[in-house]
């Protein structure tokens, strides 16, 4: 077949992949950005996403939207109260705070094999069919990821940016000292701050969980993207993580469908690690403190 | 005084009547991604000895013996199976031994039970677990090595495919997989000249499918991927459009890939099964299992249970409880056996060098509405 189909496909798919980094990375790096603490903790969160959009949408059976809201809240409310209860003592402690978010982690994942079980679950398509563009192939079932994406980030970016909650967390993110000597206060946007971020990761869990399977094991993978997101687009910026999160789906995507896979991954990682030599501060981040 | 006298004479008469026991061990999966496998296994020989003590016990020379099964978890690990070797033939002084489910099991248990002439009924998929150096290793179930030839002979003619694709994991299991479907698909007149090589936890494989989409394969080959991979393989390939035929060559996975892909993503596919749905016997089996495990049970199980009661005939026949070495003579010379699932014989001496392998019925089947539907019958020369 031509080029053009290898081609747009390739596209296409990268852009899906590259919005469910984003939700994954902003979530990430906004954790990161209030609380100085790289949450391993991050990917069990998408899991837990993913699981609850399951459990809504076949036990509760709830419709897709609602579900993705539920979820949102949900996760909000937890990771609200593993702020206050578990990561408090940790605000600002790089390691012991890293070494907690394992643990936390190890539990999420442990707790959902013993809820769950091992086997992966399968949650019907929200939507079927497919969408043909000329010979590129649009599965619906991705079209409404991309939709319930940008609709996410839209709704983020109006609370980062234009309300007062959202201008106070973004203080909070460029310097906690000034921003509570500003008034702002500190103890309430910590567990805000921690809450958004694994709800955004959920919301991606959510969202994925009708295109992929659901089992406590998910986590792994969008964590790791996550990461090489931070690296490329620089810890603690957002703006960096968007960009790095569309550039990275759609690199992997058009490199998977024109090389090996393997040797696209380890392309993938060159890349990342030429990243850290030469600009360690990341795309778009501002150079370390 | 009367009172301790009877109770004492009581105790004696038990002793004088209580029955000599064979001990049965499982070293078995029952924890973790192997537990499906490993409780068919258990349950499996669990039922067969069930059968016998119903009977009043296995009769051996004259004497009834009540059969006892004596289960450990091996958590699929290879460290944790040479424990349970260890307990179980020095401890529980056991003779025969069912299990381990994994290969890496089987080989790591291998010297511990040929040393102490303990026989065993492994699962394990490896061509190295059976030998002439290891003279009481036998397997009671087909192994891709008995059934991808026919079965893909019969394909590519049945179907009309000559270009056929596949995705394997990234692992020494995959490639080696890749290569031995390589040369079936070769000899069957096909080829298998699209393969790609990912990293087992992947999830996305759109991009991956649309090279092997654009190659204008006729097939795409899920041999090697775990259930739930093969699941997503599935219902992505169909979301690409791909009209194409589905082929899962080995590994009893329907289940799970349904669950994943979705009842109508499955439709078509085709899969090796080790069970006939209209065979009646698995059926009460199944129903047996059910009723007494409530779980459905894994494509595995009857194997065992045929194989548990071949082995306890051979020590009928062999006169002796003890005496491994009679006993899996006897077990070598069992011809035409009547199992649940047909009828069955050993095999395997030109390809392992000795003849410990089963030689079963296993069927092609459709996948139509989340259920398998017998497309073709094969015996391991050929399928019809």
């Amino acid at each position: 077949m031509d080029f053009t189909f290898l081609m747009g496909q390739a596209l296409t798919n990268g852009l899906v992949i590259g919005l469910l980094y984003l939700l994954m990375a902003i979530g990430f790096t906004l954790v990161f950005g209030v609380m100085r603490v790289v949450n391993f903790a991050h990917g069990e969160f998408y899991m837990l996403g993913a699981f609850s959009a399951y459990v809504c949408v076949t036990r509760l059976q709830l419709p897709f939207l609602a579900a993705v809201l539920a979820t949102f809240v949900l996760t909000l409310i937890l990771g609200w109260i593993i702020e206050v209860v578990v990561m408090k003592g940790f605000r600002g402690d790089e390691l012991n705070g890293m070494i907690a978010t394992i643990g936390l982690a190890m539990i999420l994942q442990n707790g959902a094999l013993m809820v769950f079980g091992p086997d992966p679950q399968s949650m019907p398509a929200v939507a079927e069919g497919v969408v043909s563009l000329g010979p590129v192939m649009l599965p619906m079932s991705r079209l409404y990821v991309v939709a319930f994406s940008l609709a996410v980030l839209v709704v983020l970016y109006v609370f980062l940016m234009h309300s007062k909650g959202g201008r106070a967390l973004r203080a909070v993110v460029q310097d906690i000292e000034i921003a509570s000597a500003q008034g702002i206060r500190a103890q309430f946007m910590y567990p805000l701050g921690f809450g958004i971020g694994v709800a955004l990761a959920a919301i991606a869990g959510a969202l994925m969980a009708p295109v992929f399977s659901v089992s406590p094991s998910i986590g792994s993978t969008p964590l790791l993207k996550a990461f090489i997101v931070v690296i490329l687009g620089g810890l603690g910026s957002i703006p960096g993580a968007a960009l790095a999160a569309l550039l990275l789906g759609v690199f992997e995507s058009v490199a998977n469908t024109f090389m090996s896979s393997s040797f696209s991954d380890m392309l993938l990682f060159g890349f990342v690690i030429l990243m850290l030599i030469f600009r360690p501060s990341g795309l778009l981040g501002k150079a370390g403190r | 005084m009367k009172k301790i006298l009877a109770i004492t004479a009581l105790c004696l008469a038990g002793t004088a009547s209580a029955q000599e026991e064979i001990k049965i061990g499982a070293i078995v999966t029952l924890s973790g991604a192997g537990a499906s496998w490993g409780q068919a296994m258990l349950h499996a020989t669990e039922l067969a000895a069930d059968d016998v003590n119903a009977k009043g016990g296995l009769d051996v020379a004259g004497k009834k013996y009540k059969v006892k099964v004596v289960p450990y978890d091996d958590k699929y690990q290879a460290g944790e199976a040479v424990t349970a070797a260890n307990r179980l033939v020095f401890e529980d002084k056991v003779k025969y031994i069912i299990g381990p489910v994994g290969s890496a099991g089987a080989l790591a248990v291998t010297p511990i039970v040929d040393k102490n002439k303990v026989m065993m009924l492994t699962l394990g998929f490896t061509d190295k677990a059976l030998g002439k150096d290891k003279p009481f290793n036998f397997r009671p179930n087909l192994t891709t090595m008995e059934t991808s030839q026919p079965q893909i002979n019969w394909i590519v003619k049945a179907k009309g495919i000559k270009k056929v694709g596949g995705l394997f994991p990234n692992d020494e299991t995959g490639q080696q997989i890749a290569q031995d479907l390589e040369k079936a698909y070769t000899k069957a007149g096909a080829q298998l000249n699209a393969k790609e090589f990912f990293e087992r936890e992947r999830v996305d494989m759109m991009p991956l499918l649309t090279r092997l989409i654009a190659k204008g394969v006729d097939a795409i080959e899920l041999d090697g991927n775990a259930p739930g991979t093969a699941g997503l393989i599935v219902k992505q390939a169909r979301e690409l459009g791909f009209k194409g035929a589905i082929i899962r060559s080995g590994g009893p996975a329907t289940s799970e890939i349904v669950n994943v892909a979705g009842t109508s993503a499955a439709n078509g596919m085709l899969v090796n099964t080790p069970i006939d749905p209209a065979n009646a016997a698995v059926k009460a089996y199944a129903d047996r299992y059910f009723a007494k495990f409530k779980k459905r049970m894994n494509g595995f199980s009857p194997a065992f249970y045929d194989g548990t009661h071949m082995l306890l005939q051979a020590m009928a026949t062999a006169g002796t409880t003890t005496d491994t070495d009679k006993v899996r003579v006897a077990l070598e010379n069992t011809k035409d056996f009547k199992g649940i699932l047909g009828t069955l014989n050993w095999t395997g001496a030109e390809v392992y060098g000795v003849a410990h392998q089963i030689s079963a019925p296993f069927y092609i089947a459709r996948v139509q509405d989340g259920q398998e539907v017998i497309e073709a019958t094969c015996s391991l020369t050929e399928c019809k």
